[in-house]
């Protein structure tokens, strides 16, 4: 019984790094997570997307995380790393991260909701911030960071 | 009642029924006399009615009910077709597409009873009926010769719990029955017929054997009979009364089950002594379904006549995707297969390999393809009752010509392209044609032609949409252009005729419902540009006033596989689509010309705008100004453009794989597509570019 009810109010995060701040992306959306490789530019579009890769015969874009949530870019390193993320009823789409640290597993009482302010972008993203081993992370509403709001 | 499960059938064919009602009305209206035409009217509505009565649309089931009594008077030679009776038949029509629309939205038949539709009928079955004798006596004559026979329940083999049973209920005092059902020959959802029957008898008392199991019948793995043993409490009168209550049951065989004659499954010696007894057969049709049935039966033999229908297999479009996908991934592999070789040195055993394995790679693209591809009949088939019901409505006289009904297009287009041609037929039969007085003093015949022709051109379809109507005035066009400020007048001054027309599929223009008064044109053209275009189609427009104009509609054959030639530009490759290019030229720097500040070229007469293609997708271009230009001239309608890149790779089969939704800003952008060595291209839409 104890097992069973642990295992409903928790969900497990994948923590990456982004501008040296700790991001949890929640591992349902998480297809896959492959290293850097070719991408390949596609002229006149929104300036985050850094362009389309072939994963397995498919063409998938990537999306620069770092310019979408209004950061500055930088060159990618050999941390870097790009996550296959799939919401439901979407085609796959590349998230462009600086690092992948680890899985965490959060209970419902480590979450906080995030009251933002409206007026800051980044705060969007982020509706919640989870508390763990003393450190906090942000998680991210992939919903909201994906949905096409043109801010740049 | 679940019958949501056949509704998908029903619909089909209640399509498919109607269609053909339609196109038969047609011709009736033209050859009153035609007996094969009538006959064929009378079968569809039968069918029509027998299949809503199954679902249980009573409204639809009445008014073709009507019909068919109608058209059974028309056979037996005692109606005359009459035009006021096509013209209540083509109402009906009408009606019963509306039950079928309502049924496929909503499930249900909607409220409209079309009363005066069913008076009329009956008023024109009263009217004419009273000369008539009654053709119909000889009805209940053929149904019991040979009956015991028939009754193949007796076959049925009955193991011991079966005898238990049958044992025990007859302890009870209940009837045991032995039942056989037919279905009608010309049932079309004959599973669905045994299931009502199997639903009527659960009222009535028990089943306990079946003969074909009851999940084969439901399965429709029976041929036109089934038979049953059944407990119940009811007579047997009443037990075939409730099955042949069921429409288009032929007939059923009720009887008492007799335990002593029964197969037991033991001792099977004792069957052939079943044949002597006689047993009271029961083959009672409720009124109204007998007349129907034995018609039936004399309907079979003219039926011989018939026109062959096109035969066809209905196959799940993503299953076609699938193979289609999987057809994809072999050429792909193909591809790679290509590029190692080249970069290798052992090439000539290899070469051979590829080259089988590329004719292959063809030969199974072309076969999917073509197991795509549906002939544009289905579409346009609908349009000359269309044309007929805008003539009435307009009061114009026309006529609706087609040819190449038989041009074949990738599935996905024909559904998609009913609605721009419908758009355009109504176009020209609005606005295109005169009025017949006008047409008379014009010198011209009094009914207008409108025409639909379709053919194929090299990998494209061509449909032509025209008329012989008064084509589009220039002049009106340009001053309405210049007072809804869509135009300058000094704008309008430099612009060519064409372009003025062109002016017609803007969204802003179309939508303004006062233009169609002025120019007789521009009623959603921009929607049917847009659709076409989205189908990788285009549209152009031939007009000369006073004689009429013609929509040209070109649509690839396919989608998912073309042929490009593949270039390089500054470090990145792009394909551009075979069926756009018209030639490739070598330019030499001081050939370029300057127009309006543009660069140009002239080829071999025809000055071509260049377009740089690095600078269009931001690139920086390896090639130095002083070197030889390499331009690929490609066409969109009439005009040309020639686009600048920096390398030529060479022709190939591509795979067009869509841009994410993700990534949507980008309109020269129409795909990408993975080469041989993994390399991801982008295909320009050079019909954004021109």
């Amino acid at each position: 019984m104890e097992e069973l009810k642990v295992a409903y109010n928790t969900t497990q995060f994948i923590v990456v790094k982004l501008n040296d701040e700790q991001y949890g992306i929640d591992i349902k959306y998480i297809d896959n997570i492959i290293r850097m490789q070719q991408i390949y530019r596609v002229p006149k579009v929104q300036n985050y997307i850094k362009g389309v890769i072939n994963l397995r015969g498919e063409v998938i874009p990537v999306i620069n995380v770092r310019l979408k949530m209004g950061f500055e870019e930088v060159e990618n390193t050999k941390a870097t790393r790009i996550i296959i993320v799939k919401l439901e009823g979407n085609d796959a789409v590349g998230l462009l991260v600086d690092e992948v640290k680890e899985v965490v597993t959060l209970e419902e009482s480590q979450i906080d909701k995030v009251s933002y302010d409206k007026k800051e972008e980044k705060a969007n993203f982020v509706p919640a911030v989870g508390k763990d081993k003393g450190e906090l992370i942000s998680l991210l509403d992939l919903n909201v960071l994906l949905a096409e709001k043109e801010n740049s | 009642m679940d019958v949501s499960q056949y509704l998908e059938i029903f619909l089909d064919e209640s399509k498919e029924h109607l269609q053909n009602l339609s196109d038969q009305l047609m011709i009736l209206e033209q050859e009153p006399d035609n007996m094969d035409t009538i006959n064929e009217i009378f079968r569809a509505a039968h069918s029509l009615k027998g299949m809503a009565g199954t679902m249980g649309f009573k409204r639809m089931q009445a008014l073709t009910h009507e019909m068919e009594n109608v058209f059974s008077e028309v056979r037996n030679n005692t109606i005359k077709v009459q035009d006021n009776m096509v013209d209540i038949l083509f109402q009906c029509l009408d009606a019963l597409e509306e039950y079928v629309d309502s049924i496929q939205n909503t499930t249900e038949e909607g409220e409209n009873d079309n009363d005066h539709l069913v008076k009329s009928l009956q008023g024109i079955l009263n009217g004419e009926k009273a000369g008539a004798t009654p053709a119909k006596a000889e009805k209940t004559a053929s149904a019991p010769v040979a009956a015991s026979n028939k009754e193949k329940w007796r076959e049925i083999k009955i193991g011991d719990t079966e005898v238990n049973v049958i044992k025990a209920a007859l302890a009870q005092g209940k009837n045991v029955l032995g039942i056989t059902v037919y279905v009608q020959e010309s049932c079309i959802l004959k599973a669905a017929r045994a299931f009502l029957v199997f639903k009527a008898l659960e009222e009535l008392g028990e089943i306990i054997v079946s003969i074909p199991p009851v999940q084969d019948i439901e399965d429709e793995k029976f041929d036109l009979d089934f038979s049953l043993i059944f407990l119940t409490d009811s007579s047997a009168e009443k037990v075939a009364t409730a099955i042949t209550n069921v429409s288009e049951i032929q007939e059923a065989l009720v009887s008492n089950f007799d335990l002593e004659t029964a197969k037991i499954k033991e001792n099977e010696q004792a069957e052939k002594e079943a044949e002597t007894t006689k047993p009271a057969v029961v083959a009672k049709e409720s009124s109204a379904e007998t007349s129907v049935a034995t018609q039936k039966q004399e309907a079979k033999k003219p039926a011989v006549s018939k026109p062959v229908v096109n035969r066809t297999v209905r196959v799940d479009i993503e299953k076609l995707d699938s193979l289609m996908n999987l057809v994809s991934e072999l050429i792909i592999a193909k591809n790679s297969l290509v590029a190692a070789s080249n970069t290798e040195g052992t090439r000539t055993a290899a070469s051979e390999h590829i080259e089988y394995l590329e004719s292959v790679t063809t030969n199974l693209h072309e076969s999917v393809m073509k197991v795509r591809m549906v002939p544009i009949e289905s579409v346009v088939v609908k349009f000359p009752k269309m044309i007929r019901d805008l003539s009435k409505k307009l009061d114009k006289k026309m006529q609706l010509f087609m040819s190449g009904e038989e041009t074949e297009l990738d599935r996905t287009v024909v559904d998609e392209i009913g609605d721009p041609l419908m758009h355009l037929l109504r176009n020209s039969a609005d606005h295109g044609l005169e009025s017949s007085e006008v047409r008379v003093q014009r010198g011209k015949p009094e009914t207008g032609s409108i025409f639909l022709n379709a053919y194929q051109e090299g990998n494209n379809v061509v449909i032509e949409v025209g008329d012989d109507g008064n084509g589009i005035d220039v002049e009106a066009v340009k001053s309405k252009a210049i007072s809804r400020g869509t135009i300058t007048a000094e704008q309008a001054e430099g612009m060519s005729d064409k372009e003025i027309i062109d002016l017609l599929f803007l969204p802003s223009f179309s939508t303004a419902q006062k233009v169609s008064d002025v120019s007789g044109r521009g009623v959603g053209l921009d929607v049917v540009k847009s659709k076409i275009e989205s189908l990788s189609g285009e549209v152009e427009v031939k007009t000369k006033l006073g004689e009429g104009s013609t929509f040209i509609i070109r649509l690839p054959l396919t989608l998912a596989i073309i042929q490009a030639l593949m270039v390089v530009i500054g470090n990145e490759k792009y394909a551009i689509a075979l069926g756009t290019i018209q030639t490739i030229e070598d330019i030499a720097p001081e050939e370029i010309k300057f127009v309006q500040a543009k660069e140009v070229i002239n080829l071999r007469g025809t000055v071509i705008p260049l377009i740089r293609l690095n600078k269009v997708l931001d690139i920086e271009s390896t090639q130095s100004s002083d070197e030889n230009l390499i331009v690929v001239i490609v066409k969109k309608g009439d005009k040309m453009a020639g686009l600048v890149v920096d390398e030529l790779m060479g022709q190939q089969e591509i795979v067009i794989k869509s841009l994410s939704k993700y990534v949507n800003k980008c309109k020269l952008i129409s795909g990408a597509t993975i080469l041989g060595d993994g390399e991801i291209a982008l295909i320009l839409d050079t019909n954004t570019l021109i």
